[in-house]
C-alpha cells in the first residue's frame, strides 16, 4: 500500500478534473485533507450522503458508507444503488431517489428533505459516475448555494466546494483517505 | 380595393402584376373546424409552454460559469450572477438550450426543404398518398398547420412557415433581446415543435417519392453490419441522413447492372432510408424491391471502427452527424471522399460541373483526396464507377487500413501509464489497463471494451506518446468488424390507422402499459448493448416498443441463446409485445405521429390548427415515454424538446447533461399537480403522472424503473393501472432489489394494486402510510389522494371544459 499512514494521505495532489475538459470557469473547487473533510462532514447540521452506481465497481465502498450511515447521516441511494445496501440487509436511513430528482429539489429552500426534517445544509457525493455528478454540483452551486458541496469521490470535482484531488488511479490511497474521513467523523 | 377571404377584386388599376401563392380550398374532404392556433408563432402556444414550465421545474446544470457571446465578455456568471448585458445564469441557460435545439431544428429543416426541390426537380409533383391504411396521413402537419398536403408542392408552405418561425426564434438569441429563462424554454419548446414538423415533412416526402414502406408491420428482414459487405466488389459507403445521392448511386448501379461489381452500405440513417426505397405499395417511381439491394454497415458511433476496418473504397458524405476529420481519416487510406451536399463540403474542391469522367479519373488515380459534386446523380454515378475502379488501384497500393503486429507491439511498449487518455474518455474506460494487458499478451480486454469505446478518439489528441489508440482497439478486434452481420427489420413508416384503432383504448385505459420510443444514438452510457437490454425488457413485458436512427441498428447487434436478432425475436406492428423500426432519424416523426393518432382517431379529438389540445391529451391519457440513451447531438436535444411539447416525457442517459436543461417536476409540491375535469371544470389534484418531462437517469437500471413509472397517466383505469403499477414494481425488483419508495402515491383503489404485491402492499399502506383498510372486504377506505373514477377527464386546458347545453 502506497498510502502514508501516519501523517494521513495526501488527498489535495492532482487537481485536475477527472474530465479534463471540465472547466467552468473563476470559481474552482479546493483540495482538502481528508480530516478537515471529515470535521466538516461533522460539523453539519443536516448532511445528506449522495451515493451513486459506480459503488458496484468498489463494493468496499457500500461498507464505508454503511459506517457513515450508521453515525446518523441520512443516504440518498442514486441509480440502482440502492440494490448494494439491501445486498447487506441496510436500510435504516436509506432513500432510494434519482440524483436528477434529488438535485432538482436540493435547489428550492423549501424542500422538506427525504425524512420531512427540512433542507440540507451540507450534500456529500461518492460513486457517482462524473460527468453526472459534475452538472449536479454546478446546478447547486449556480441556483442554490446555501448547501455545501463536498466530494469525498476518487476525483477532482471542480464544482463542489470541498473536494479530493484525482486518486482514481490510486484506489488503496484513496480507501485509506474514506477511512480518515470516517474516522474524523467519529472524533 | 376590397378583399375577403377567397376572393378578390380589382378596379381602376393598369400595369398590375398579380402573383397567387396559393389557393386555400377551406373544409373541402375534411369535417373538422380549424382548431384555434393554425400556424402558430413562436408566442402563440405560450401558455401551454409555460403550463409544462411550472409543473416540470426547469433545472439547468451549466457546462460553464461564464459568458461569451459578446464583446462585453467573458462574464462570470457564477452563482447566477448577471452579465454586463444584464442576463443572468439561468437566461444565458436558456438561451444556449434555445440555440441547440434550432441547430437540431434547423438540420431537419433544412433536410427537408433540400427533398423537398429535390424530390420535385426529380419526380414532379406527385400525390401526397399514403396509401388505404394511413388515411390521417400527416398528423403533425394537420396539427400545426391546420391544412393537409395533398400534393408535394402543399408541403412548401410548411416549410415556408417552419423558416419564418426558425428566423423569428434565432433573431430572440441576439444580445439585448430575450432574456427570461423560462421564455427562452417557450422558445426552445416552439423550436422542438418546428424539429417534429420538418421531420415529417422530409420523411413524408421520400416515403412516396421513393415508394417507401407505409406502415408495414412486414417490413422485411435486412442485413446489418460491415461484415455483410462484399469484399470482392468494390465497396461504395453513403454516409449521412439525405438519400439522395446514395438513392442516385443505386439507381446507376441498377441501370448499368453493376451489383455484381459493387456494393453500397449505408451508414448512420442514409442507410435507412437507402434500404426503404422501393418496397412501398405506392406510385413506384423508382425499380420496385431495390431497397433490398444495399446493406446496413452501420451506425455513426461505429464509424472510426468501420474507416479502420480496411472493407470501404469509396465513401459519399450527405449531411449531418458526419465526423468532421472523415476527409483525414479516409485520406490516409486512400478513400477517395465524394461530398454530396453544401452542408458538408470539407474544403474540397466543387466539380459539380466538371465532366464526370474527369473527376473520376482525378479520384482513381489519387490526385485528390476528394471533391465535392452537389449534384445527386452525378455523385451517385462517380460514387458507383469510383468504388469499381479504385479498388484494383487501392491493391496495388498496399494500403495499411490495419497496423501490424509488430506496430502494435510497439505502439504499446510506448505507453507510459500516464493516464492521460482516461482523463478524456467519454466512457471512463482505463485505455492504460488495456495496454498493460495487452503488453503481456492478453488482448481480451481491449475486445470486452471494444463496443463500450465510443471511438470519439480524444484519447489520440491526448496521449503525450502520439499512440494512435483507436488503432490499438481496431487491431485488438480486427476480426470482428470485417465478420459483424446480423438481421435488421427495414424502416417500416408510420403506424396505420387500424393499428391505432387497434391499440387505442388498451393505451389510454392503460392495459397496454406503454409505448416505450427508443430514439438517436446509442452511444453512452456503456455501449450499445444497453439499447437491446431496454428494448428487450420492455417488449418482453408487452409495452409496445418503437424504435428508430442509430438505436435500430445499434440493437440489432445483440442475439438471444438462439441467435436470434431482437427483429427476429418479436413481430414489427404498432402494437404491445411487438418492436417496430420506423426507420431514419426523420422518421421520429411517426412516433410523435402515432400519438396524435390516438387522440384523434380513437379519442376524436379535432386536431387541425390545435396542437396544445392534442398535446394535453397525450400528456394526461397516452401513457409514451421517450428514451434516448446515448444521443450525441443537438438533434436530439430538439427532438426531445418537441415530444415535450407535445407531452411525451423522455428519458436520458447521463451524458445527456451536456444540453444543460431539464424538465422534472416537484412531487412534495401537490399545487403543481392540480388538472381541471373537463366534466364540471373543478379542479383535481392527481398523482404525479408523469413525473418528469425531461428526466436524467445514471444507469440503464435506474432508466428503466423510471420508464414504467413516465407510463402512468392520470386516465389509467383500474385494470390499467395495475398492469403498470406490477411493471413499475417488478423492475424495481428486479434491479434495485426492493419496490420503490413512492408506489403508494400511485394508488387510488385496491384494485389498482397489483396482484403479486396485494397483501403485502395493503399492510404496508396501513403500518408505514396510515391508511385505513377494511380487511374483511380487502377495500381501502381512507388515504389515497383520489378515487379511481373511469371517467374522469382530466386537462389542463379551461377551454376543455363541457358547457351544458
Amino acid at each position: 500500500m502506497a498510502a502514508e499512514v501516519k501523517k494521513g494521505i495526501d488527498t489535495t495532489k492532482n487537481p485536475i478534473p477527472f474530465e479534463m475538459a471540465q472547466v467552468p470557469g473563476p470559481e474552482q473547487a479546493k483540495c482538502y485533507m481528508p480530516k478537515v473533510m471529515g470535521a466538516i462532514i461533522k460539523k453539519a447540521k443536516r448532511p445528506l450522503l449522495v451515493v451513486g452506481a459506480e459503488l458496484f465497481d468498489d463494493p468496499i465502498m457500500f461498507d464505508k458508507i454503511i459506517e457513515m450511515g450508521k453515525m446518523g447521516i441520512p443516504i440518498a441511494a442514486t441509480a440502482h444503488s440502492v440494490k448494494g445496501f439491501v445486498d447487506r440487509g441496510y436500510l435504516e436511513n436509506v432513500y432510494q431517489i434519482g440524483l436528477h430528482p434529488l438535485t432538482n429539489n436540493l435547489r428550492f429552500p423549501d424542500w422538506k428533505g427525504l425524512d420531512g426534517q427540512g433542507q440540507y445544509d451540507a450534500v456529500i457525493f461518492m460513486g457517482i459516475f462524473y460527468k453526472f455528478a459534475n452538472a449536479m454540483f454546478a446546478t447547486l452551486k449556480n441556483f442554490n448555494r446555501d448547501i455545501k458541496r463536498i466530494s469525498v469521490d476518487r476525483y477532482y470535482h471542480i464544482n463542489a466546494n470541498m473536494t479530493f484531488g484525482n486518486m482514481a488511479f490510486i484506489p488503496d490511497d484513496y480507501h485509506a483517505a474514506v477511512d480518515e474521513v470516517i474516522a474524523a467523523m467519529q472524533k | 380595393m376590397a378583399t375577403r377571404e377567397g376572393s378578390f377584386s380589382v378596379e381602376d388599376m393598369k400595369n398590375v402584376q398579380i402573383n397567387i401563392g396559393a389557393v386555400v380550398k377551406e373544409a373541402d374532404e375534411w369535417d373538422q373546424e380549424m382548431g384555434p392556433h393554425p400556424k402558430p408563432g413562436v408566442a402563440t402556444l405560450r401558455s401551454w409552454d409555460h403550463m409544462i414550465a411550472n409543473r416540470y421545474k426547469i433545472m439547468y446544470a451549466p457546462a460553464d460559469d461564464t459568458c461569451t457571446l459578446c464583446t462585453y465578455g467573458p462574464c462570470d456568471l457564477t452563482g447566477n450572477k448577471r452579465g454586463a448585458c444584464g442576463i443572468d445564469q439561468a437566461g444565458a441557460c436558456g438561451k444556449i438550450v434555445l440555440i441547440a435545439c434550432l441547430m437540431g431544428c434547423c438540420a431537419h429543416a433544412a433536410h427537408g426543404r433540400h427533398l423537398y426541390h429535390w424530390c420535385m426537380d426529380k419526380f414532379g409533383d406527385m400525390k401526397f398518398d399514403m396509401g388505404d391504411e394511413i388515411l390521417v396521413d400527416s398528423p403533425l402537419y394537420q396539427t400545426i398547420m391546420g391544412t393537409k398536403p395533398k400534393n408535394f408542392k402543399d408541403f412548401n408552405e410548411g416549410l415556408y412557415y417552419l423558416e419564418e418561425e426558425v428566423v423569428q426564434l434565432l433573431a430572440a438569441t441576439h444580445t439585448g433581446q430575450e432574456s427570461a429563462f423560462i421564455d427562452f424554454e417557450s422558445k426552445a419548446l416552439h423550436a422542438g415543435m418546428l424539429d417534429l414538423l420538418g421531420m415529417e415533412i422530409c420523411d413524408m416526402l421520400q416515403i412516396v417519392a421513393y415508394n417507401m414502406p407505409r406502415g408495414a408491420a412486414d417490413a422485411p428482414i435486412i442485413e446489418i453490419g460491415m461484415g455483410t459487405l462484399d469484399q470482392s466488389k468494390g465497396v461504395l459507403i453513403a454516409y449521412g441522413h439525405n438519400l439522395a445521392a446514395g438513392a442516385e448511386a443505386m439507381l446507376y448501379a441498377e441501370s448499368n447492372n453493376l451489383w455484381d461489381k459493387v456494393d453500397i452500405g449505408g451508414v448512420c440513417c442514409t442507410a435507412h432510408d437507402l434500404n426503404r426505397i422501393g418496397l412501398g405499395k405506392g406510385e413506384a417511381k423508382v425499380p420496385a424491391g431495390i431497397g433490398m439491394k444495399p446493406k446496413v454497415a452501420g451506425a455513426m458511433g461505429w464509424w472510426r471502427k468501420m474507416i479502420r476496418s480496411g472493407v470501404m473504397d469509396c465513401v459519399m458524405v450527405d449531411e449531418q452527424c458526419v465526423f468532421c476529420d472523415v476527409l483525414a481519416d479516409a485520406e490516409k487510406r486512400k478513400i477517395p471522399v465524394i461530398a454530396t451536399t453544401d452542408k458538408i463540403m470539407l474544403g474540397l474542391p466543387d466539380r459539380t460541373n466538371d465532366s464526370i469522367d474527369a473527376i473520376v479519373d482525378d479520384l482513381v488515380s489519387f490526385k485528390m483526396p476528394g471533391v465535392a459534386v452537389l449534384d445527386p446523380v452525378k455523385a451517385g454515378e462517380i460514387g458507383i464507377r469510383v468504388a469499381i475502379a479504385v479498388k484494383p488501384k487501392r491493391a496495388e497500393a498496399k494500403i495499411q487500413n490495419l497496423i501490424t503486429e509488430e506496430q502494435f507491439k510497439e505502439s504499446v511498449a510506448k505507453c507510459t501509464q500516464c493516464n492521460e487518455c482516461a482523463f478524456v474518455c467519454p466512457p471512463h474506460i482505463r485505455i492504460s489497463k488495456l495496454i498493460a494487458d495487452a503488453v503481456k499478451g492478453d488482448l481480451l480486454p481491449f475486445s470486452n471494451y471494444y463496443e463500450i469505446c465510443v471511438g470519439c478518439g480524444k484519447c489520440e489528441q491526448s496521449c503525450p506518446q502520439g499512440i494512435n489508440i483507436l488503432d490499438l482497439f481496431e487491431y485488438a478486434n480486427r476480426q470482428y468488424i470485417k465478420n459483424q452481420k446480423f438481421k435488421m427489420r427495414s424502416g417500416r413508416g408510420p403506424a396505420r390507422d387500424t393499428e391505432i384503432r387497434a391499440v387505442g383504448a388498451p393505451i389510454v385505459l392503460g392495459t397496454i402499459p406503454g409505448v416505450i420510443a427508443l430514439v438517436g444514438c446509442s452511444n453512452y452510457p456503456n455501449g450499445t448493448k444497453e439499447c437491446y437490454d431496454i428494448a428487450k425488457e420492455f417488449v418482453d413485458r408487452g409495452y409496445i416498443v418503437v424504435t428508430s436512427g442509430c438505436m435500430a441498428m445499434d440493437m440489432s447487434l445483440y442475439t438471444d441463446v438462439d441467435g436470434k436478432t431482437i427483429w427476429e425475436q418479436y413481430p414489427g406492428g404498432f402494437d404491445g409485445r411487438n418492436i417496430c423500426n420506423t426507420g431514419s432519424c426523420v422518421s421520429n416523426a411517426n412516433i410523435g405521429d402515432a400519438a396524435i393518432k390516438v387522440a384523434t382517431i380513437f379519442a376524436h379529438r379535432n386536431h387541425r390548427g390545435n396542437f396544445d389540445d392534442i398535446a394535453d391529451y397525450i400528456l394526461n391519457k397516452v401513457g409514451a415515454c421517450g428514451v434516448a440513451w446515448g444521443a450525441y447531438s443537438q438533434k436530439a436535444a430538439s427532438i426531445a424538446t418537441g415530444c415535450n411539447r407535445l407531452g411525451i416525457p423522455v428519458v436520458v442517459q447521463p451524458h445527456s447533461v451536456m444540453y444543460r436543461r431539464s424538465f422534472i417536476g416537484r412531487t412534495d409540491k401537490p399545487e403543481d399537480w392540480m388538472v381541471i375535469d373537463a366534466r364540471d371544470g373543478k379542479m383535481q389534484q392527481i398523482e404525479p403522472a408523469p413525473e418528469a418531462m425531461l428526466y436524467i437517469a445514471e444507469t440503464k437500471e435506474e432508466a428503466m424503473v423510471e420508464m414504467a413509472k413516465l407510463c402512468f397517466r392520470p386516465s389509467d383505469n383500474s385494470i390499467g393501472r395495475g398492469i403498470k403499477l406490477t411493471h413499475y414494481c417488478d423492475i424495481s425488483m428486479k434491479y434495485c432489489g426492493k419496490l420503490p419508495d413512492d408506489w403508494h402515491i400511485f394508488v387510488r383503489d385496491a384494485k389498482d394494486l397489483p396482484l403479486v404485491y396485494k397483501e403485502q402492499m395493503m399492510k404496508e399502506l396501513e403500518s408505514k402510510h396510515g391508511w385505513t383498510i377494511d380487511w374483511k372486504a380487502k377495500k381501502i377506505l381512507t388515504g389515497p389522494l383520489r378515487p379511481a373514477d373511469v371517467s374522469f377527464d382530466p386537462t389542463n386546458l379551461p377551454r376543455k371544459i363541457r358547457t351544458k347545453k
